[in-house]
């Protein structure tokens, strides 16, 4: 059987972690906290509690880093074959509902248990980004900066895509917010959204076989 | 044309820079609890939409704390307007925690663009999500499945008659409920009544999912 890993977010005050770690079966745990949080009598005495807890270093007041390291953490483990789950009950608001976009983008389970257990409707092993179609990523790979429609395409073109895939594709990307188009003195420009540079190290490799 | 949709603690200013930044702004709706500092932040937000000439919408949250609820009644007016709107989206800063996740669960769901604003600066930061219903990483057909487990709830099935409820030859049955249940969607609990009989229901959340 894998070995199951709880990852919570963590502010100062263990008792909003202790209910998930009651409710939810784990074997290893992970906190996601800021650097003062380390420093509190709650971590010290869930340090007692779980003498190997391991802690992910977040600040807790931006949104960016918290985003990116919740789920280069939640990536990292459920990619070890574990079975993740997480709970986004402790830490500041901004660090839970990051973590919680995080699971979603990881498709990796997610709980509030406040105390009572609320189970988040993520589907297990789903990664957002996997809606994104193969094509797409291609042309994702290359859009980097702003640079003119034309120029973006006969790249997409290089990558094996016919004119007409990669005009699909762009469409694709600006439908699902990841590029943004615009006139500039006559001639179409695209530029990538800050979403698509967000989950740029995201998207799916196996689109850009073949 | 625009709405925007925010949650709101005791900081007008969580919203306030969503509000000017918002092109092509028709209406505003807020959602706040029933906490004096929260209507208070209310009353700002709605002079200020006033003083722009924008229509300015507060709903009031009866429990601030009650994510399922505060999710379900989110999402209604969310699909409300994404079917008559030109386009929505939602500033998720304020508001209590829960109401702050509700909202992004909505975002999540329904794929609309979403932002944060920093609590001392105040910049709007755009948060990374697909403008993508989330259910659509469901076929149609699992869709179906789940929904009628969720609305049937309070009955159990077994693979067999949840086949033969919906329809389909048992072999595509067990098909669909693998696949759902590999994606944590569906539970599989012993029947108390019949050790041998396994009965299926939807995992706790997915209401939301197929709402």
């Amino acid at each position: 059987m894998a070995k199951r890993t709880l990852v919570a977010t963590f502010g100062f005050d263990e008792r909003r972690v202790l209910p998930a770690l009651r409710l939810l079966a784990y074997d290893d745990l992970v906190l996601l906290a800021g650097r003062d949080s380390l420093r509190a009598g709650g971590y010290g005495r869930l340090k007692a509690l779980e003498p190997s807890l391991r802690a992910v270093l977040v600040d807790p007041f931006d949104f960016s880093d918290c985003y990116r390291k919740a789920a280069s953490t939640l990536s990292n483990l459920a990619r070890g074959v574990r079975a993740v789950r997480l709970s986004v009950t402790g830490g500041t608001k901004i660090l839970s509902a990051a973590a919680l976009l995080a699971a979603f983008q990881e498709g990796v389970e997610a709980w509030f248990c406040a105390p009572d257990p609320i189970r988040l409707p993520v589907l297990r092993g789903v990664r957002v980004v996997d809606g994104i179609p193969p094509s797409a990523v291609r042309v994702a790979d290359a859009l980097r900066g702003s640079m003119p429609a034309d120029r973006l395409l006969a790249s997409a073109a290089d990558q094996g895509l016919t004119a007409r895939e990669a005009r699909a594709a762009l469409g694709q990307l600006v439908a699902r917010g990841l590029a943004e188009e615009r006139l500039d003195a006559g001639r179409l420009v695209v530029r990538p959204t800050p979403a698509l540079e967000a989950l740029r190290a995201h998207l799916p490799a196996s689109a850009r076989k073949g | 044309m625009t709405v925007l949709f925010g949650t709101l603690g005791w900081r007008p200013q969580s919203l306030i820079p969503s509000i000017r930044s918002t092109e092509g702004l028709e209406r505003v709706v807020v959602y706040h609890s029933d906490h004096a500092k929260s209507r208070e932040a209310r009353s700002k937000v709605v002079e200020f939409c006033r003083s722009l000439g924008v229509v300015a919408t507060p709903v009031e949250l009866s429990d601030a704390y009650d994510l399922m609820h505060i999710a379900t009644r989110i999402r209604e007016d969310v699909q409300r307007e994404k079917a008559t709107a030109g386009s929505v989206r939602f500033n998720i800063a304020g508001g209590t925690r829960l109401m702050s996740s509700a909202a992004l669960l909505v975002c999540v769901l329904e794929g609309i663009p979403a932002t944060y604003v920093h609590d001392e600066t105040f910049v709007e930061i755009p948060l990374p999500l697909l403008r993508m219903t989330y259910g659509d990483h469901l076929t149609a057909k699992q869709r179906e499945v789940l929904g009628f487990l969720v609305k049937n709830r309070d009955r159990a099935y077994t693979e067999t008659g949840l086949a033969k409820a919906l329809g389909v030859h048992k072999a595509t049955m067990n098909h669909h409920l693998r696949e759902l249940g590999s994606k944590g969607a569906i539970e599989r609990v012993r029947d108390p009544d019949d050790a041998r009989a396994l009965r299926i229901r939807a995992a706790p959340g997915m209401e939301l999912l197929v709402g």
